[in-house]
Formats: C-alpha cells, structure tokens, sequence
C-alpha cells in the first residue's frame, strides 16, 4: 500500500456500505433459497447444434449404387434410422466425409468428399463417389463389398475446402484431376440450387475421354446454369475434337479465365499436385487466391526431397502405449505409422490422412521419424514438445510413441 | 515418466484439461499424489489451444494473461507457471493496454490509447481527459486495496482476522457489496474518464452497473501494474507444456476419454466412469466444467445431488459464451495500418446496453481485436498478420438457429464485425483475407462440452462475485470430496482466474487427502 488513505463511502453514511457487506452472504442465501430447485436439462441447445453440425458419428445405409465408368461408383447414403440417425449432418460444398471400416480385423478409416450437395443432405442423402485402383486397399473393400443394405459409418462433415465469401473471389477456377472431381460436383450443384453465389470454371483432367466420372451430368449442369458454370475437359493420353489435350498449365488456364478476377480451388492425385506447383507458380498470383484440398496418404515417401536414403526399405519395431496396452509393432519405412497402428489392429485415431486435422495427434518418446514438411500441418508447440501428427510420419528407425484410443462415438 | 497407461485408483481425479485442470493436475502430481487427469478431447487446454489454417497458427480465445508480470516483477501466475509447476513457455509482453473507441460517445467519437503502468496510465488519462486525475487515483488506490485485501484473505486460509480487516481494508469491505458504476459515481468520475477506465469489463461479461467492482478492481489493478502477456506459441505452448509436466511428475493423461459418471456414494465421490468403460476408484475429484454440467450429467446416481444444489444452480447465470472472427491476412501489421494489440471498439456507449445486445442475434455493438503480431511479431510468416475480432453472445441468443442457415449466419455476423472493425479504426482488411475460421458458440460446444457453449462462469454481479463465493465456499459444497477449477470456481472466470482455481482445487483436495477426508 502507498501511503495516501482514502475513506471510500458510496452512501452518505459510510456505515450503511458495511451494512450492505454483511448483508452479501445472507442476501446470496436469501436468493438461493428463493431459487427455483428445477432439475438442468443434460442437454442444452447450443450443445445440441454442436451435436447436429458436428455428429460424432452417422449411421449410414447405402440406398444405391450407379456405374460412373468402368472403375467408378457412386454410393448413395442414406441415414440409418434403425440406429439411430435421424438425419444427415449439413455441410459446405467441398467438405468430405472420414469413414470407418473394419477389414481383415484392423479398424481403418478414409476419407472421401461428398459428391452431392446440402440441399441433397436435408433431403436425406449422401454420395460419394469411388474409383477402384490397384492395390487401393479400401477402394477395392468397397466396390466389393457395398451393395444396397449395407451399413457405413462415417463422421461429421470436415475440411476446409470450400468457398468463402469473405475471402474468395466470386468467379472459382477448379482443377480436378480424376476422382478430384467429387467436391466440384456438389459446388456445381450448389450453384445451382442457390446455396452457392458464384461462377464456376472448371479444368477438368482425365486420362482418356471414357474415364470422365460426371461427363453427362456436368455437362447438364453447365448447360442449365445459364453461364455460370463452364466445364473445360482436358484428356492427357488422348487427342479428341472438342477436348483439350494434355497437362493442365498455365497457359490453358489463361485461355479461358481472366486469373486476375478467380480464385483457385484445386483437388486431385499427389501427382497432379506437384505438377501444378510448377505451373501455378508462373503465374504469381497471391497465395489466398489459390487453396489446395489436402490429398490423402503420401505415396512413395523415398523419393521426396530430404528423405535420408540410409532408411529407405527397412523395417522397423515401434513400441506403441496406448491405453493400458502396451505393444511392439512392426513399422515399415515407406508406410506412415498411422498404417503400421491400424495394420496392427490397434484401432488409432483419425480423420484427414493427410497431416491436417491432428485427430491422430500422439507423443513421440523416442526415435527419429521423417515428416514431409508441406504437410506438416501441426502446431508449433507440437514441434516444440515433439508431438506428432502419425499419418504423415514415417519411421527412420525403432520408435516409442504414445497414442490416444480413437473417441467412443 | 508417465506413457499414458493408467490404473484402476488414485488418489485424485481431475476431470478436464482446461486452465484449471492442468494446474489441479500438475499440482497434485508434483506433491506425489496419485493423478489421472481425464480429457474428452484430443488436445489440451480447452478453450485455451490453438488451430493451423494455411501458414498460419491461430489462438483461439486468448487475449492476454494478467496477473503475469514480467521475470524481475513476477506477478501471480508467472510464479505459479514457472516457479511452482516449472514448465518450459516462452511469453511476450503486450505492448499497450488497450485502445478504446467510441464513436457515438456522449460529446464525441472516444478514442484513447492507454499504457500500461500505473503513472503512465494516470497521465494519458489526464491527457484525454484534463481534470480527471484525482478521481483516476483514488480508483487505483481503492483497487490496490482490493488486490492487497484479496491477498491477506488467501493467505489466512479462511480465517481473516476481523479487526485487521477493518482497519487495514476498509475500503474494500464498504465496496464488496457495490458495483463498478456505484464506486464510480461516489468518486465523482468525469464522465469520459468512467468509459475510458472501464474498458476491460467485457472481459467479465456484465454491464458496469451489475458487475462487482471488487472483481474489476482486481482485475484492473493487476493489468496496468503487472502489464499483460502471450505465450509464444499460442496457448497451446503452455497447456502442452503442463501435459509434459505432469507426465513428468508421474501423472496420468488420457484424451479422447470422456467422463460419463461420477460415482457417489453417501454423499461422497467413489469413483468414476468414462466413455471407454473405464471405472476408476478414487475419493477426490476436481472437476474443471460447470456444476451445472456435473449436477445434470455426471453425478450418478442423479439423487445424489441435493436440492439444494440445483437451486444454486438455477439462482445464478452462465456467462456468455463468445463468437470470433480469426483471420490470416496477407500483408503486415504496417501494411494494414494496424498499431495496436487490443482493440476495444463500442458501437453504443451504454455497457448495460451492450449487454443486453449480446442476448439477441444481431449485429454485434461490441468487439475486442486483437492483432497478435503486435506483440509477437513472427507469430505468422512475414508480411503477414493475424487478426481475431471477439464478440460475446448468451448461448440461449443461438437456440434456435437450424443447421441449414448457420454457415451463412455466421458469415453474415462476422462480415458486420469486420465492416465496423474497418470503418471505426480506418483500415482494410477485406482484401487481404488469406484464411478466415468463424467460431460460435457451437463451436466451443463442440470442442470442449461447455455448457450452452460458454466460454464464462457464472456471471460475477455484486452477490455473486469472488468474495461472497468465497465466503460461502465450504457451505455450498454439496458432495463431499468433489472440487470445481476453471472459470466457474470461485475466482470467476478468465486466464489467470482459472489457472490459479486449479492450485486453489488441488491444494484443497491434497489437505482433504492428508487429513483422510
């Protein structure tokens, strides 16, 4: 205290303010007695609006399968009432789903964007759309087994690719690469169900002509959108009338969009990635005018820049604590520990795959690890404390990492 | 070192790893209890984390933490983070106080900038408003005695000695029972000196003529003296650091693992039950959420919470619950012409207005921004910034809002922050949204289970506020061997209340151990 009193008197008369103090916890018993004794509701509204934008998990049922192409199918979900979803969460055209499935005695997930769109959501259904590839170990799960009846489980809606008013432009440049297209298609339908105010050019790659995944269905999408939505296919293996032929570049782009007036959006395979970098980059544009959608599980890890070629190859033991289990694992070095948990059934936590969201966040106690550096999408303080994000980490040697058990939904 | 195994009994149980769960953790841990700390998230630190979008890592609520003080005058929590517990954060000053803007103030747009420091504070006021100094005085004397007062009630442990408290703080008894617009009035205060020194009360969440004044006074008096600080990388740097500190001293973490009952038995804690199944035996639980979310669904079985407890409940009022626009704009801090730290921005002068506003959906008349950079400079790559535009909301203001129109809501609500932000400080930040993220209060429902999405505790007014919750303590505590931390402790709510409701709850629970209660 410094030196200077003060005499504070709120009433005139400085003992009535000590009357009020000793009146402050009779008063609050006063206004406690008072208080109705009403049992509180366990749930509350706002936490229930969490609960409808943000489920933890929807039943699924699949209602339909529809031929695409020769290796690709659309899954039509349907909520499964029976067990309890009485509806499908809304979401933001763009979005994807993360997926659960329990093959061969290991839990694993993916993640897949929703093809259809929010209208098509409250009117009580999802798509999604799936290309089988050679070794896709879920693709294949799926097209083998999925058929009308049959029972998913997916999450929420996630991710964050899709358009925002505040920070895009109004004209959207779309880059599909094959299954890529999936988001495009509920952004395109968006439009025009009037959910979505902007226009949409789409660049749209596929290998051959046959292997376009919507080509009747974007096509009556343009033609009933009355300008504002253009679709540009661009075959890379073969040369058509009326198709472009090649790589999406630069240059194409500017053939038919003003870049100065878009904004970007593109998803597709790590390869078309990585080649789009190059192309994009002569372009100079300002990093918030284009937005990648993350690409899933990183292949061929070896051959990125920085990998220590010593670890290439070798198999590794990792020492996994999660819960009261504690095991020793197999980790291969070209395979992400997420892998190597779920391979060994260890039921981990996850969403993105692609280093993102962090729901497989888990400590590393020892050993050395590689992660890609443009998806390490931790947080800083992670780095610092040596959390990792598993899905996008790959053993240099014998690891000991704890991981969280995965949410019961 | 703990590796996330875990037992069947411990000594404590600490039921969310907020602020104040952490503290209760690692404070109980490093006094060699046996602690399980339990998260129904992944991460730590609730409210008080962090989240990568692009190249930029934002903060999710925090706008400072007073009471810290830097390392050669250390205030409460710095001793508490890095004396008592030790853990390993680096933390950055905030450069200003605040800058405050009216701009439909009675006699004209208010706009005053105010420094840290008791005499730099006393002058700039002057500055802004010639005349006012006496009155400015008095009000920092008064909280100082608030603040010294507070101090000899903690450190006689519930048994103050009556005359010491007359004689030594009377003042701040004769003002226990006031609020902040009373003391200011019986100070005689010009008008735009009360707006001015009255900036901070958002960060209470009640207009100035129901909030306590003995609480703001704490609270006011610790800013300008102790100054305010950030961690360097976001919040999540020092939760994160207390998850390693408690590993360290042997504690127990587990995330993803939700608290689904808390076993009573004749009025006492026996146990707990998560959503993995888990049941864990113990006698002590520190609960970091609201006795309104133990009281309707965690206490099992549900007849174990007395009458009396829900009519506690029902007397008093969440707080609000708060909704944010975060952005990462590319382009500096110099480029936008942002300045400043904290912004203060209020479109009606009214606190008590302002208030009931935040009730209703509608455009919001008040805001804190913060533009982080001005105090941690490379907190985003260069040539860019992070910017966050606060305002606060009743949870019950978002019931009825249907899944269906909530993106274009929040969209729309954030668009009418950023256009006032722009229009009152005179700047552009529009064109140079690089990522933006909305949270409302879904969205803190969702991360964290608080109740109706609040981000506060109980509203501190007059009777409900630190000193009659303190006084009133061991009475209102309904299940024996069961303590609350966190902002709906008794310190109320905010950073550096919370972290030091988890020393209060975890030095209490280890007396109730020590002595076999």
């Amino acid at each position: 205290m410094t030196g200077d009193r003060i005499n504070i008197k709120i009433k005139p008369l400085g003992i009535l303010d000590l009357l009020a103090f000793k009146n402050l916890v009779p008063g609050r018993k006063k206004r406690i007695q008072k208080a109705p004794a009403t049992v509180i509701g366990s749930l509350q509204p706002v936490n229930a609006l969490a609960c409808k934008l943000h489920p933890a998990v929807q039943h699924l049922i699949v209602g339909e399968v529809r031929e695409e192409t020769g290796d690709v199918r659309t899954y039509r979900l349907l909520p499964h009432k029976e067990k309890g979803t009485e509806q499908l969460a809304y979401f933001r055209p763009g979005q994807y789903l993360s997926f659960t499935f329990e093959v061969e005695g290991a839990t694993v997930t993916r993640p897949y964007s929703i093809s259809s769109s929010p209208q098509e959501a409250l009117a009580g259904y999802y798509e999604i759309t799936v290309k089988r590839s050679d070794g896709g170990f879920i693709s294949n799960y799926i097209w083998n087994n999925w058929t009308v009846g049959s029972e998913v489980e997916a999450g929420g809606p996630e991710g964050q690719f899709y358009y925002d008013n505040l920070r895009d432009r109004r004209h959207i440049v779309g880059i599909a690469g094959g299954s890529g297209i999936t988001p495009f298609r509920s952004m395109a339908k968006s439009i025009l169900e009037g959910d979505l105010d902007i226009s949409l050019t789409l660049f749209y790659g596929s290998n051959r002509k046959d292997e376009i995944i919507f080509k009747d269905d974007l096509a009556a999408l343009q033609a009933a959108s009355g300008g504002r939505i253009k679709v540009v296919h661009v075959l890379a293996e073969e040369k058509v009338e009326g198709f472009e032929h090649g790589f999406i570049t630069a240059g194409l782009l500017k053939k038919y969009v003003d870049l100065d007036s878009c904004s970007i959006f593109i998803c597709g395979p790590q390869a078309m990635y990585e080649h789009l970098d190059s192309e994009l980059a002569k372009l100079e544009m300002r990093r918030k005018f284009i937005r990648k959608e993350v690409f899933g599980e990183i292949k061929n890890v070896e051959r990125l820049s920085g990998y220590p070629a010593e670890a290439a190859g070798k198999n590794f033991k990792m020492l996994v604590h999660m819960g009261k289990r504690t095991v020793e694992i197999d980790a291969a070095a070209g395979e992400s520990l997420l892998v190597a948990l779920e391979r060994a059934g260890l039921c981990p936590p996850s969403v993105c795959r692609s280093g993102s969201c962090g729901v497989c966040r888990s400590l590393l106690i020892k050993g050395d690890v590689f992660i890609p550096a443009d998806v390490d999408g931790r947080r800083q303080a992670d780095k610092k404390f040596g959390y990792i994000h598993p899905c996008v980490t790959f053993p240099l040697g014998n690891l000991e990492i704890v991981v969280p058990r995965r949410k019961v939904r | 070192m703990s590796k996330g195994g875990f037992s069947d009994s411990y000594d404590a149980v600490v039921v969310g790893a907020g602020n104040g769960g952490l503290v209760a953790a690692a404070t109980l841990a490093a006094k060699g209890c046996k602690t399980l700390l339990l998260e129904q998230h992944n991460l730590p630190g609730g409210f008080a984390s962090s989240f990568v979008r692009g190249r930029f890592e934002f903060e999710p609520s925090l706008h400072e933490v007073s009471d810290f003080g830097p390392p050669h005058d250390k205030g409460n929590v710095r001793i508490l983070l890095e004396d008592k517990i030790g853990i390993d954060t680096e933390w950055f000053p905030v450069p200003e106080a605040y800058r405050l803007i009216i701009p439909h103030e009675k006699g004209g747009r208010l706009d005053a900038t105010m420094p840290f420091g008791e005499e730099e504070y006393l002058a700039k006021m002057e500055e802004y408003v010639p005349g006012s100094r006496e009155s400015v005085y008095k009000f920092i004397r008064l909280c100082e005695e608030v603040v010294d007062a507070f101090t000899y009630l903690g450190q006689s442990r519930g048994n103050p000695d009556k005359k010491v408290l007359t004689s030594k703080y009377g003042n701040f008894l004769k003002t226990a029972s006031y609020s902040l617009q009373d003391v200011l009035d019986a100070l005689k205060m010009p008008y735009r000196a009360q707006k001015i020194i009255t900036a901070y009360w958002c960060y209470l969440g009640v207009g100035v003529k129901d909030l306590s004044f003995s609480i703001f006074a704490a609270m006011f008096y610790r800013y300008i003296t102790k100054q305010a600080f950030i961690p360097r990388y976001r919040s999540h740097e020092f939760t994160t650091a207390l998850d390693m500190k408690i590993r360290e001293l042997g504690g127990d973490i587990l995330y993803n693992t939700r608290v689904e009952k808390i076993l009573v038995e004749d009025g006492r804690v026996v146990g707990v039950e998560t959503s993995h199944g888990d049941r864990i035996k113990t006698n002590h639980v520190i609960a970091n959420t609201s006795p309104h979310t133990v009281y309707s669904r965690l206490i099992h079985p549900r007849t174990a919470v007395l009458e009396i407890a829900w009519k506690t409940c029902n007397a008093r009022k969440v707080g609000f619950s708060a909704f944010v626009v975060y952005l990462g704009l590319d382009k500096s801090p110099q480029e936008l012409g942002l300045n400043e730290y904290s912004y203060f921005i209020y479109s009606t002068p009214d606190t008590n207005d302002i208030y009931d506003a935040f009730h209703r959906l509608e455009r919001p008349i008040g805001q804190a921004t913060v533009c982080l950079n001005n105090a941690v400079p490379d907190c985003s790559p260069e040539g860019t910034s992070i910017v966050y535009l606060t305002t606060l909301f009743s949870g019950d203001a978002w019931k009825n809002v249907s899944p269906a129109e909530y993106f274009k809501l929040k969209n729309r609500i954030a668009e009418e922050m950023i256009d006032e932000f722009e229009k009152v400080v005179n700047v552009n930040l529009r064109d140079s949204i690089e990522e933006i993220e909305v949270a409302t209060p879904a969205t803190f429902a969702r991360y964290t289970g608080a109740f109706n999405g609040g981000i506060y505790g109980y509203e501190p007014v007059v009777w409900d506020s630190v000193l009659p919750r303190m006084m009133t303590m061991n009475e209102e505590k309904y299940i024996k061997g069961l303590e609350f931390a966190g902002g709906f402790a008794f310190r109320c709510h905010g950073y550096s209340s919370s972290l030091q409701s988890g020393e209060t709850a975890a030095l209490l629970t280890y007396k109730d151990i020590m002595e076999g209660k």
